[in-house]
């Protein structure tokens, strides 16, 4: 009895969802949405910042262009890097960031520069959750 | 010197994150936050040593 009681789903209201793909899509903004300013500015800022120091560094972003059966190796990154939301959407739309010449990955920031995209997608995660879990009531 | 600066960014924005969604008073989120910034730095420059020394 007692440990059917525990099973019992917790009831998750929708705009708590709702809030997490905010959060998701573009960064800080599930925040924004629960007036927890300063934590969209720190949290979501950070992912910003992340993001484009990466792309400044020279880093490029995963997708599947990759041919062949090597294409399963880009999923890991890509969906790291898919956790950055729009950041990742616009990128991929203007095409910028997902070059790999051999010019750009000369740099000695290169790799610095895909660790810094990867770790904004994955920073970003989190931010979804801390705000899902807000909004869900779990957190204060 | 440059990689350093990296590095301390780097453990700078996920410091930022961790210790804002860690834990419950901002004090308590300001002292995790510095901690974890300090793991990542004391353990990045462990291991960029261990590999310094390894051809």
């Amino acid at each position: 009895m007692v440990k059917a009681e525990h099973m019992q789903a917790e009831e998750v209201p929708g705009t708590a969802w709702l809030t997490g793909l905010a959060a998701w899509f573009i960064p800080g903004l599930g925040h924004v949405l629960l007036k927890r300013w300063f934590r969209a500015i720190l949290m979501g800022g950070a992912v910003w910042v992340c993001f484009f120091v990466g792309l400044a560094m020279g880093g490029h972003l995963f997708d599947l262009s990759s041919e062949g059966s090597w294409v399963i190796l880009q999923v890991p990154p890509m969906i790291a890097n898919l956790g950055t939301g729009a950041l990742y959407i616009v990128s991929w739309l203007i095409g910028y960031g997902f070059a790999d010449d051999p010019v750009r990955a000369a740099r000695a920031t290169y790799e610095y520069g895909n660790t810094f995209l990867l770790i904004a997608g994955l920073l970003n995660y989190l931010n979804m959750l801390d705000a899902f879990d807000v909004a869900a009531g779990r957190k204060p | 010197m440059r990689h350093f600066l990296v590095m301390a960014l780097f453990a700078g924005l996920a410091s930022i994150v961790f210790g804002a969604m860690a834990k419950d008073s901002t004090r308590e989120r300001l002292i995790y936050g510095l901690k974890v910034f300090a793991e990542f730095m004391v353990i990045g420059l462990v291991l960029s040593w261990i590999l310094y020394f390894i051809p």
